[in-house]
């Protein structure tokens, strides 16, 4: 159970990372979130990372730990990169009809 | 027109730096993993510890080659990196 | 050239140098490292990919006890290899199913190579009778060593195009200074732009991935590359003979005593290696003087759930199967070395973590695709004249056509190789390979005949067709089609089909996208405000 446990981890976090940025505030919400929120985001999406990195090593040790992990943060950033593309492209799309 | 001069002028201190980058910074690599036979370690380990390095030793040549301002301060840097390395290779060579 | 000395702020003027660095570094092997990529990331599934090359081998359902298949194998050696000076065999796991020998021939019989090779059927201990492939290990032996050329040669072009990676990958972070600001940027239909947030999003999500895998490449050869040390440290071959010893568990035959005597049990071997690491998880049996009374085996670990490839290995006497000695633990430079080459080769993975490098690694293909691109689509805004672009920029848009799709047209036509040949065909299996190549060489014909957008979607056209038909080539060339794998829940087959299908429809996605894009050129949009000359004024430009 670790692996989807640290995957949907590592999803939350990146999840979380985005939203605390800047860019992707303004094209998701069209505005800036308060410094308190993009904070408390970007705490949040950090210690989901360093959770998922527990949960891996507690389980297999820091060696395949390690690679498990780094498997699961390149997997993970690029399906909420593809996610944010799409829902902006949908965005983008609505906003012109 | 260019003259051939002009050409050199130009050309030459990037073809030094490509020299500099593939076979100094091969020559500095190849030197550090020798040179590493002269830490206090067993052989076989020492052998194998220059063996892993070098590749980032030599990245880094590469690197350092065309990151400076002038094909020159290149190639000194990688003259000053080599000479004490030079020395411990010396010695167990 | 014109940033060679030219006086600059201090920052700018590294950045800008970097810049050039990693572009031209990125170009001049970029398609030796795509091909490499490619075909290493499809080696991660070399042993399934192997087994669906054999059909004739039954799907595995349960492993066999590996102590009594090493114990059949050897006693087939025996008569199979009679007085050879040595042989090793690896044993069947959860990804293999047949049994992998090797073995040196006997000494006094010139004319003959010093090495035979074979698979033998674990349940029967024959030799196997499948058709003759090199299966998945083609992609695998390609990847760093290439073909049709002394394997030296390839294992010096690809540690080059390994070198390249590792500075374009260094120069490439330090062009990229945004790294974290711009991590999650696309800016959609933005011509280049867009191509740079691609090229950047592949390489900065799978960043520790990549570095590692080039890292780790030059670590696997790297006494092939770097042999100084070693050749000033030892002068005898004794001394050389510490070495691999904290490389590999392959024990060395020393001199035979002349004097028969039967091997001992090499089960109860096995026995006491399963004790140690687990039923499953025995690697290797390797024998000295096999029939000799100075005969020694050594039974090696498996690679699973170990992030190492250190050897471990217990080292019995032959003729009496008393354990002599047990290596477990080698050097620390050794050990860093054994994690290394382990880290690169991923055999320790559980399936899950195999298709995370396996994606990852796709990604690592990607980057160096994306990249290929970029070259062209940032030079094509400048070209004086379209129609007719200059000789480097010709060549480069072929060879990225034939690179990128043509690979992939060529890959999966080794495939349709190897279920349409006939099964009888002497040197089947180099013939399959030839096949590969004719492909390959077909589509750089068809790159250079066709104007350059035609050519890429038409290739891309044919990856797909060939994709998708090949379960459906399966089922009538096999007793194995999708319907019946998937029934019996043989993962190895059913998979190799569904996983066609996905790569067919990324070809398709890839072909679609192509065939409606409208490249910008400088004619037809306004003079930009910023000059595109490079990437890092380009990021500038945005900031």
């Amino acid at each position: 159970m670790s692996h989807p446990l640290s995957f949907m981890l590592c999803l939350a976090g990146f999840t979380a990372l985005a939203f605390a940025m800047d860019r992707q505030q303004h094209d998701l919400i069209g505005r800036s979130l308060p410094a308190s929120v993009t904070r408390a985001l970007r705490i949040a999406g950090a210690c989901a990372l360093l959770l998922a990195l527990g949960v891996l090593v507690a389980w297999q040790g820091w060696g395949l730990g390690l690679v498990m992990f780094s498997g699961h943060t390149s997997l993970t950033a690029g399906i909420v990169h593809v996610t944010l593309i799409g829902s902006a492209r949908v965005y983008a799309r609505a906003s012109k009809h | 027109m260019i003259s051939v001069a002009g050409r050199v002028r130009n050309v030459g201190p990037l073809l030094s730096r490509i020299a500099a980058a593939l076979f100094g910074g091969y020559a500095l690599a190849a030197l550090a993993s020798v040179a590493v036979l002269a830490l206090p370690m067993s052989k076989p380990q020492a052998v194998l510890t220059g063996m892993l390095a070098s590749f980032a030793i030599y990245a880094g040549a590469v690197i350092w080659v065309f990151a400076v301002r002038s094909a020159l301060r290149a190639w000194t840097g990688l003259l000053v990196v080599a000479a004490p390395l030079l020395l411990a290779a010396w010695s167990v060579w | 050239m014109k940033t060679v000395q030219e006086p600059r702020p201090a920052g700018q003027g590294i950045r800008q140098s970097m810049s050039d660095l990693h572009t031209w570094v990125g170009l001049l092997l970029g398609w030796v490292l795509y091909a490499m990529f490619l075909t290493g990331t499809v080696a991660y599934f070399k042993d399934e990919l192997s087994q669906w090359m054999r059909p004739e081998l039954a799907h595995q359902t349960e492993l066999p006890d590996q102590a009594v298949v090493a114990q059949r194998i050897a006693d087939e050696l025996g008569t199979v290899a009679p007085g050879s000076p040595q042989w090793s065999m690896r044993l069947p796991d959860g990804r293999n199913n047949s049994v992998y020998a090797f073995w040196r021939t006997a000494t006094g019989t010139p004319g003959q190579r010093g090495f035979g090779e074979a698979n033998f059927d674990p349940a029967t201990g024959q030799k196997v009778t499948a058709r003759d492939t090199l299966g998945g290990d083609f992609f695998y032996r390609f990847h760093f060593q290439f073909h049709y050329m002394p394997v030296i040669w390839g294992r010096w072009i690809a540690g080059v195009a390994a070198m390249f990676m590792l500075v374009a990958i260094v120069s490439g972070v330090i062009t990229h200074k945004k790294i974290f600001v711009d991590f999650f940027t696309f800016r959609w239909g933005k011509g280049q732009r867009s191509w740079l947030d691609a090229h950047n999003a592949v390489s900065v999500f799978g960043l520790p991935f990549h570095f590692m895998i080039t890292y780790t490449g030059l670590v696997t050869l790297m006494a092939l590359y770097m042999p100084w040390g070693e050749q000033a440290a030892f002068k005898t071959p004794a001394e050389r003979q510490q070495l691999n010893a904290e490389l590999s568990a392959f024990i060395q035959p020393g001199k035979p005593s002349g004097q028969a005597a039967p091997l001992a049990s090499v089960e109860a071997m096995v026995r006491q290696a399963q004790e140690r690491w687990g039923r499953d998880n025995v690697g290797r049996v390797t024998a000295t003087h096999p029939g000799d009374a100075a005969a020694r085996v050594a039974v090696a670990r498996g690679e699973a759930g170990r992030v190492s490839m250190s050897p471990q290995y217990l080292e019995f006497e032959g003729t009496t199967g008393r354990l002599l000695a047990v290596h477990e633990g080698v050097g620390a430079a050794a050990e860093t070395r054994g994690v290394l080459y382990a880290l690169h080769l991923g055999r320790f993975s559980d399936s899950v973590t195999r298709w995370l490098y396996f994606l990852v690694s796709l990604a690592g293909t990607a980057m160096v695709g994306t990249g290929l691109v970029m070259w062209i689509v940032k030079r094509r805004q400048k070209l004086p004249d379209p129609e007719r672009p200059h000789v480097g920029f010709h060549i480069v848009e072929r060879l990225n056509i034939v690179t990128i799709a043509g690979l992939s047209v060529a890959m999966t036509g080794f495939l349709w190789a190897n279920r349409l040949l006939p099964q009888d065909l002497v040197a089947r299996a180099n013939w399959e390979i030839h096949v590969f190549f004719i492909v390959w060489l077909l589509t750089l014909a068809h790159a250079v005949l066709r104007p350059a957008k035609k050519a890429w979607v038409e290739q891309l056209w044919a990856a797909t067709a060939l994709l998708a038909l090949l379960p459906i080539l399966n089922a009538v060339t096999t007793q194995r089609p999708l319907w019946h794998s998937l029934v019996e829940g043989d993962w190895v087959f059913a998979g190799t089909d569904l996983m066609c299908w996905v790569l067919a429809g990324l070809h398709a996605a890839l072909a679609i996208r192509t065939a409606r894009h409208r490249p910008k050129l400088r004619s037809t949009r306004k003079p930009s405000r910023e000059p595109v000359t490079t990437s890092a004024t380009l990021r500038k430009g945005e900031a």
